[in-house]
């Protein structure tokens, strides 16, 4: 795979990996804040670097079903949230390719 | 072997002028071929044809010698004023410099009969005894002397003049004549209208303690070092040269020739000297013994090799791998590959994270390696750490120890750059860089630092790196960061210049003589891959080089070869690339690392014939001259054997069964060969 190093963004507002504080998504790319994951609050994000994802598999959500895989930080493994591969209902399919991070294991960065 | 008393009677009435130096010379005369010289004395008269006569010793009629060389030389008289023909070399400037190296060596007895035969001599009585007056230290007479040489004007006299009032002045310093000294900087020095500052430099020394001091801060050798030629060398500005002739200027024509031939020879990499540049020939190195075999291939990493460093003493290589260790390899480099043992001295573990860089000591005697924000200090004898260091606060990327060994500089993402000592002790943080440091390197001249790195993506330019393509560990936001080179004053801390390049970059070395900076880059938005050189001097990129693969990861290069004649880089496409590094031409593309990038490549800098690359197929690669009797081989067999290397895959597990094998050696040179991807 080769060396590579993390990207840092900029923006307004970064968010990071709580544990770590790698950069993971801005401000400017959040689609929305009326999200709920595991551990609460959670936010969709167009964008969202550093993270490696895992493999792809079927979560039916309380808005139907949805193909996903989870996300870790790049750095520090922990997971973060969701990217969404496939929406099933037709109503979801602006989620697709698209991003959760969940808001407790999110912290402000620099 | 002293000569006798007639022979230097004859000898004046050769001589135009007697060289103090005459002495080596005479024994040397003696000693080889003076008696030869005596016997075709016959020949001089009616024949310019020298060295003919290869008469025996005992041929020369030793009583009857003196007389007849004295009278037997005459002078040769020659049509036109060129040496040949068809030549645009003017003899009388070829015999003056023959004449003047004949000197030099100490051929005085030839030289004299030369400039009798000729006619022509190396210089007028005036400019030896101005010679004389320099290196004897005799200033009054050399001053006198001076007025003679046709020095241009006035205003160039005077300059010369000071030139040599100043070494008077030094030397006075330093025989401690302080009197004296003072003197001459009142009279002599201080009336010839110089600037105020280099006054003031000479009258500071005044202060100096004691002789060593003065030489040291003058920049000076004192009387009896190379002062006074040198101070010969300076005065040669003002004197016409077809006066006095630059200093061994024949030397300096063949070294002009040897420059160019060396120029042409693509693959240079013979060290200089009598055998590699004979006068006989054209120079020019054989393309069979560059690097381009694999010698050895070392396999104890468990994961990917992301960076290689050879120690100083070109003995121990240091690797740095994904695998979260460091290894210490023992390199025999002086050995014959095939009774060469390579084997790890120390694997360094304890790496909370994958190992990013390594960096000797200029004493060898510490290792230091970078995992993340850590930075740990080995001692490479017992393979112990010794510190860690956790100042960073994100990814160190860089280590460069400074020229003088006392300690090393540190540069990282988190747009730090630090000082420390050589036992880890933080000296000095450079503030906030503005950009986030991916690499860095210290000039050997001591004067700059020069660091290449990133500045962050602008985020709301969402790029198409985000599809899933290698487990999405670069989904970036894939906008156009800007990145730069940053180059600092290593004195002052402050950039001295920032130089604009596309793309992120991922390394940056240093050439040899502080001038040239070789620097790798991802190319963007539909940009060539290319590698720059950069000239520090002139602000401008100097070559690029093009071919190898390099869009997304850490590839590093270096220069290579005896002169660095070399530029050789990693490549995302498993191959090793090396080009010319004056012309820019591709010489060699070696195949031979398994899948992945080749992530970094090393020049032993003890042994100019080898090299080592690392790759993600977790093995390091020793690279030399393939052995004489295998390149001697024929080429089918070892096109065979690379098709057959190639064919099963990774040809990882196979080439290290063969290097196991007791004929190992015998049977895999061929293996790294890239006998079909020569590409000029």
């Amino acid at each position: 795979m080769g060396m590579s190093y993390r990207r840092y963004l900029n923006g307004i507002r970064i968010y990071g990996c709580s544990n770590c504080k790698t950069h993971l998504a801005t401000i400017d790319s959040m689609i929305s804040r009326a999200f709920h994951g595991q551990h609460g609050r959670a936010y969709l994000f167009d964008e969202v670097v550093n993270v490696i994802e895992g493999e792809p598999n079927d979560r039916v959500m309380t808005t139907g079903n949805h193909t996903v895989r989870d996300i870790y930080c790049c750095k520090c493994g922990r997971t973060l949230g969701w990217k969404y591969d496939r929406a099933y209902e037709q109503s979801q399919k602006y989620k697709e390719g698209k991003f959760i991070l969940e808001r407790n294991l999110l912290a402000d960065v620099q | 072997m002293r000569l006798t008393e007639p022979d230097q009677e004859s000898g004046k009435s050769v001589q135009i002028d007697t060289v103090p130096e005459a002495g080596p010379s005479s024994l040397a005369g003696s000693a080889n071929g003076y008696n030869g010289t005596a016997s075709k004395h016959n020949g001089y008269a009616t024949s310019y044809t020298n060295g003919t006569s290869k008469t025996t010793p005992g041929d020369a009629t030793r009583g009857g010698r003196p007389e007849k060389h004295a009278t037997s030389i005459t002078q040769v008289s020659l049509p036109g004023s060129t040496l040949y023909d068809d030549s645009y070399v003017d003899r009388e400037e070829f015999v003056r410099l023959v004449i003047q190296s004949l000197r030099d060596v100490g051929y005085i007895e030839s030289a004299a009969t030369l400039e009798a035969e000729s006619g022509y001599t190396m210089e007028s009585p005036e400019v030896a005894e101005f010679r004389r007056c320099i290196l004897d230290a005799d200033w009054v007479r050399a001053d006198a002397a001076l007025m003679r040489l046709g020095v241009a004007d006035d205003e160039r006299l005077w300059e010369a003049k000071f030139l040599i009032s100043q070494q008077k002045y030094l030397e006075l310093l330093e025989a401690n004549k302080i009197t004296a000294a003072l003197h001459v900087l009142r009279n002599e020095l201080a009336p010839m209208n110089v600037d105020s500052d280099s006054l003031h430099a000479l009258s500071s020394l005044m202060m100096c303690s004691n002789p060593e001091d003065l030489r040291q801060r003058a920049g000076w050798d004192g009387a009896s070092g190379h002062s006074r030629r040198r101070l010969l060398g300076d005065l040669q500005r003002y004197i016409p040269s077809s006066v006095m002739i630059p200093q061994r200027r024949f030397a300096t024509l063949l070294d002009q020739a040897r420059a160019y031939q060396q120029s042409l020879c693509l693959y240079h990499n013979a060290p200089m000297n009598s055998r590699t540049f004979s006068l006989y020939t054209d120079h020019l190195c054989d393309k069979d013994a560059f690097p381009r075999v694999t010698t050895a291939i070392l396999e104890v990493h468990t994961d990917e090799v992301w960076n290689l460093e050879w120690s100083h003493s070109g003995n121990y290589l240091a690797s740095a791998s994904k695998d979260k260790t460091a290894i210490i390899w023992r390199v025999e480099h002086d050995k014959d590959p095939s009774i060469r043992d390579i084997s790890p001295k120390f694997i360094l573990r304890d790496h909370p994270y994958p190992v990013g860089c390594v960096a000797w000591s200029h004493d060898d005697s510490i290792l230091l390696t970078a995992a993340e924000h850590h930075i740990k200090l080995w001692n490479t004898r017992t393979g112990l750490c010794v510190r860690s260091l956790e100042v960073h606060t994100d990814v160190v990327t860089a280590l460069a120890w400074l020229p003088d060994g006392s300690g090393f500089i540190s540069g990282g993402l988190d747009r730090k750059i630090i000082h420390w000592d050589a036992d880890g002790k933080q000296r000095d943080s450079w503030g906030q860089s503005p950009i986030r440091v991916t690499d860095l390197t210290v000039t050997p001249d001591f004067t700059r630092l020069v660091a290449v790195g990133m500045y962050d993506a602008p985020a709301n330019v969402p790029g198409p790196a985000a599809a899933a393509s290698e487990n999405g560990n670069q989904s970036g936001v894939g906008g156009s960061s800007e990145n730069r080179v940053i180059v600092y004053d290593l004195v002052t801390k402050q950039p001295q210049s920032f130089i604009p390049v596309d793309g992120e970059l991922t390394s940056v070395e240093v050439s040899d003589d502080s001038r040239y900076v070789l620097i790798n880059r991802t190319p963007e938005g539909g940009a060539p891959c290319e590698i720059h050189l950069w000239d520090l001097e002139l602000d401008r990129v100097a070559r690029r080089y093009t071919g190898h693969k390099q869009s997304r990861h850490v590839i590093r290069s270096c220069f290579g070869g005896v002169v660095g004649s070399f530029v050789a880089s990693g490549s995302e496409d498993a191959t090793v690339y090396i080009w010319h590094r004056d012309t820019g031409i591709l010489l060699e593309a070696l195949t031979g690392h398994g899948a992945g990038s080749v992530n970094s490549v090393a020049w032993n800098p003890r042994n100019e014939g080898m090299f080592a690359s690392c790759s993600d197929d977790k093995t390091i690669r020793i690279w030399e001259a393939p052995p004489v009797d295998l390149a001697t081989a024929s080429l089918d067999a070892a096109e065979h054997r690379r098709e057959a290397h190639e064919a099963d895959g990774k040809g990882k597990g196979k080439s290290r069964e063969r290097w196991d094998g007791p004929l190992a050696a015998g049977t895999s040179y061929g293996l790294g060969s890239s006998s079909s991807s020569t590409l000029i």
